[in-house]
């Protein structure tokens, strides 16, 4: 390491400072962008995957015209006999399409006697007296509910609308919060009954059923003879769902990196434009410095220490920056364009997800790049005729 | 000992602005011999010291310092060549503007990576030789051209180079400072280095310390 | 087709080497026909200045690589938890027919390129500059290999299904496997393990010989057998399971990432003998010292898979 060749190189970012200034300005709002999407992404995949841990190991659902529809709450008796089977909860959900404030609400259906599907539930309907419940209409609603109803002035109360037009009102009991705000926040409980009523359901029908396996090793095979034993069922295992998130999100992340590739691509020709439009000034000062004995491998040297520098100045601003952006100020914008679904979800906080992989992946997609664009100019330069200098 | 072996220099070579600048030019210069190169503008008088240098390489014929064929180095050993056995001084004194004067004294050390507490040795003698120790730490653009001079000079011989090129040193000062700086050759002469000197500043002809003068006119030298 | 981040991103790369390597190729082949150090045209002093560049886009490509083989066996991992099978980037790998070639010309590229760089820090110190032709055309064939590599990569990340089902290390790395690789597998213990000692000692015993031709073959030799005898034997000590032969599966965390360890020394080892060994053979002024680094890291290398089976033993009292 020659620090006189790196104190140089340094020296020479300072004495063009405006040009060092704007490269590293550009550079520092790629590295920004970028990162802020791959940790919106990460977080989100995390926030998914805390969701996914949670989910059912079998889910099965009927289909009907390739359709999902209800199924009948009698296929259970049937499922219970599949060895290995622990056991087998109907589930009454559905979305309530909330027209005024364009948002979705999640309607689960809880029962007292049912052992809950999801452990999340488990804590929040611990302490609720189900009779009560039923008897009052009334429901348990997440956070994010909770605030939608307020904004449009709904006061502890909520007017439910029928599929025959008439109007269910429902008082809420309580409210609560759970760890992973994505699968939570939109979620509305209430007593199956009433789920049942709200939607116009069948009392013989579910929306799915759900099992539990004793050997996780088992649930290929078991989600295998569920599928000889109703052929018309859409048997889905916790596996499963994990495949198809995991690609949703590396292929909505990948479109967005396509968009990244034609902002690097810009970066990389402004990058070279930069490098390229040497003043007579400084093709002066490469022709002193190869006049008094410097190769052009020193003068290549001193360009990459430059180039070295800006980068890890502009990597580190860049990452600080989009951390700051992402997990305290909740990617304002970038988020909402990056879910889709914002509107009809009621938000939720990312949680924090970071990992020296992605910062591995930040780095070759970046500087590699920021190099690529100085190879050729930098050599034009120091390959120059130094005997300009004599003129 | 440098030889230049029927040297010829054409620039832009079969284009339509093609320019010879040397013509078949045979000289000998001895080591520790003063020479000064005398000649009109455009007479290639600083080609000549760039092909010495081995700063450009030469249409036709070699080049030749100390049995070592200069004209045939590849890059790498060119510059080494140079750093180790030529000080440059120009005429526009070719400094760095934005840097210090301890900076641009450096420079030709830079690529050696040199010792720290030996390089600023070296530097605060030259400095206190040429006078200009207070300001060290001061930028090229707020010294006097009479400063700027001696920075150079000391930047050539930082590396204590056995061979002096000065291309038209005295082009922008005034006399007080031309004589100072021909005080300064002469006791470069007297360290027995080799000096080349291009000029038609008539200062330097009549010299008693100059070896010889050579005349050159349209790329050829004259008499000797 | 399957875009991850990851998989831009080596893309990305992959496309910009592919433009520097065909600028370095042009210039390469013009090298090659008109070089000519006693030439004083303008033609040559340029060819000069453009061989400082190839070198330079050599160099760029180079030190990239290394840290993206890493890169790329990480996002293989990566990936393996979408693959229904696949459990280490060895499922992922072989889930490709020409994923095994893949990786061999990824290896053989980094040789490749590592022995220019050595050539090319040489030849830089000669005057004459004596073994540029020579750079070049290995270049030109370096060019043709990476070229390859290149498109075995793409095909390989975009011929990538999701919903095929793949065997992993497992299966792949057994005795039932059917593949023609699973032959190794017909190699008795006590041979491998016999030979992979035998030829360590030679090496240490040619090293100190210092005869460049034994050393260079004998590195290359080492440097299979040691692959042979860490799949077969080695392995099996590293995941405490004698059924579990996977050269990828080391490389997690599980195992403290002592794979990244073990290849890192062998290829520095390996690298530095035979590229060594090689431009010795070319000029006689070569510093002797490669046989020092080569051996030290061989050694390095042979030490740390030796301690496996016998922290082992010394546990447990018995051999897998
Ligand atoms: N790089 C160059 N390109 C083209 N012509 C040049 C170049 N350098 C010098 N010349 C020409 O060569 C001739 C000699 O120039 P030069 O050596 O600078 O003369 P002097 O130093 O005696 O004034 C001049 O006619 C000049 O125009
Ligand atoms: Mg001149």
């Amino acid at each position: 390491m020659n620090h006189f060749l790196i104190g140089f190189a340094i020296s020479s970012l300072f004495r063009r400072g405006a040009k060092s200034f704007f490269t590293i300005f550009i550079f520092t709002s790629l590295i920004f962008l970028l990162s802020s999407i791959l940790f919106i992404s990460n977080s989100i995949k995390e926030e998914l995957f805390i969701t996914l841990k949670s989910l059912p190991q079998i889910t099965v659902q009927k289909l009907q015209a390739g359709r999902h529809t209800n199924i009948e709450i009698s296929k259970i008796d049937k499922l219970l006999k599949l060895n290995g089977v622990q056991s087998a909860i109907p589930r009454i959900w559905g979305y309530y399409y909330f027209e005024k404030a364009g948002v979705n609400f999640s309607i689960v259906g809880i029962d007292s006697f049912d052992k809950q599907y999801k452990k999340s539930f488990e804590a929040i309907v611990k302490d609720v007296d189900f009779d009560e419940l039923y008897k009052n209409n009334s429901m348990i609603v997440g956070e994010g509910v909770d605030k939608v109803l307020r904004e449009n002035y709904y006061q502890g109360v909520f007017n439910f609308i029928k599929p025959d037009g008439e109007l269910k009102k429902i008082k809420i009991a309580s409210t609560f919060k759970s760890a992973t705000a994505l699968e939570s926040n939109d979620i509305i409980l209430m007593p199956k009954d009433l789920v049942l009523e709200i939607f116009g359901m069948n009392k013989n029908e579910v929306t799915d059923i759900v099992l539990e396996i004793a050997n996780p090793e088992e649930i290929p095979t078991i989600a295998k003879k569920i599928k000889n034993l109703f052929p018309d069922s859409k048997v889905i295992t916790n596996s499963d769902l994990r495949v198809s998130y995991q690609n949703i999100f590396d292929y909505k992340s990948g479109m967005f990196l396509a968009l990244f590739i034609i902002s690097a691509f810009t970066f990389f020709m402004i990058v070279y434009d930069k490098a390229s439009g040497l003043s007579s000034e400084e093709k002066r000062e490469i022709g002193i410095l190869k006049a008094l004995g410097w190769k052009i491998d020193d003068v290549l040297k001193a360009k990459f220490y430059e180039a070295f520098v800006v980068s890890f100045i502009s990597f580190l601003v860049g990452v600080m920056l989009a951390l700051f952006f992402v997990y305290t100020l909740q990617a304002p914008l970038l988020k909402d364009i990056f879910i889709g679904y914002s509107r009809l979800k009621p938000v939720f906080d990312l949680p924090f997800a970071f990992d020296f992989q992605t910062l591995f992946l930040l780095f070759f997609l970046t500087i590699p790049i920021y190099i690529a664009a100085i190879i050729i100019p930098s050599w034009r330069v120091a390959s120059m005729n130094a005997d300009e200098v004599m003129r | 000992m440098i030889e230049c072996k029927n040297i010829t220099k054409v620039f832009n070579q079969n284009k339509r602005n093609e320019q010879t600048a040397l013509k078949n030019i045979n000289l000998e210069i001895k080591s520790g011999e003063l020479v000064v190169l005398k000649g009109a503008s455009g007479s290639g008088k600083s080609t000549l010291l760039s092909l010495i240098a081995a700063l450009s390489k030469p249409t036709i014929g070699e080049m030749v310092v100390d049995d070592k064929r200069v004209s045939k180095m590849p890059d790498n050993f060119t510059a080494m060549f140079r750093r180790q056995n030529i000080g440059f001084i120009f005429q526009k004194y070719n400094l760095i503007s934005t840097l210090s004067s301890y900076e641009n004294i450096i420079l030709p050390t830079i690529p050696s990576n040199p010792d720290e507490i030996e390089l600023d040795k070296r530097v605060d003698e030259l400095l206190k030789m040429f006078d200009i120790t207070s300001k060290k730490e001061s930028h090229i653009k707020n010294l006097s051209g009479g400063e700027q001079q001696r920075v150079a000079i000391a930047r050539a011989l930082i590396n204590n180079p056995k061979i002096i090129i000065a291309d038209e040193p005295t082009a922008n000062l005034d006399e007080k400072l031309s004589l100072e700086f021909i005080d300064i050759i002469k006791e470069l002469k007297q360290q027995k280095r080799t000096i080349i000197i291009a000029t038609h500043d008539p200062l330097f002809f009549n010299l008693d310390f100059v070896d010889r003068v050579i005349e050159m006119k349209d790329g050829q030298i004259l008499c000797s | 087709m399957f875009l991850t981040p990851e998989i831009i991103a080596i893309y990305i790369l992959d496309i910009i080497f592919l433009v520097f390597a065909s600028f370095a190729f042009i210039i390469s082949i013009m090298i090659v026909k008109k070089w000519d150090i006693n030439s004083t045209s303008e033609l040559q002093y340029s060819l000069e200045k453009r061989a400082i560049l190839v070198a330079t886009i050599i160099k760029y490509i180079f030190i990239l690589k290394l840290p993206l083989f890493i890169f790329f066996v990480f996002t293989a991992d990566k990936i393996s938890g979408v693959i229904t099978g696949a459990m280490c980037a060895a499922g992922v790998v072989n889930s490709i027919s020409f994923g095994l070639w893949l990786f061999v010309f990824k290896i053989l590229n980094l040789f490749i390129f590592g022995f220019w760089i050595a050539l090319h820090v040489k030849d830089m110190q000669d005057e004459k500059l004596s073994f540029t032709k020579l750079k070049f055309s290995i270049f030109i064939v370096a060019f043709v290999l990476l070229v390859v590599e290149i498109f075995y990569e793409i095909s390989f990340f975009s011929s990538l299904d999701v919903d095929k089902i793949v065997s992993c290390c497992g299966t792949l790395f057994s005795v039932a496997s059917s593949s023609s690789f699973s032959l190794i597998f017909n190699i008795p213990n006590n041979v491998i393990i016999t030979t992979f000692y035998l030829i360590f000692a030679l090496l240490v015993f040619f090293s100190f010989l210092k005869k460049e031709l034994p050393f260079l073959v004998i590195n290359v030799i080492f440097f299979i057998v040691s692959l042979l005898s860490l799949i077969l034997f080695f392995g099996t000590y590293i995941y405490e399971l004698p059924t579990h032969h996977c050269p990828y599966c080391f490389l997690q965390r599980e195992y403290y990432y002592v794979g990244y360890l073990l290849y890192i020394t062998l290829f520095i080892g390996t690298f530095s003998g035979i590229s060594g060994s090689i431009l010795r053979m070319l000029r006689a002024d070569y510093k002797k010292i490669f046989y020092k680094t080569s051996l030290i890291f061989n050694s390095l290398y042979v030490a740390i898979v030796t301690a496996y089976p016998i922290i082992f033993y010394i546990k447990n009292g018995v051999w897998l």
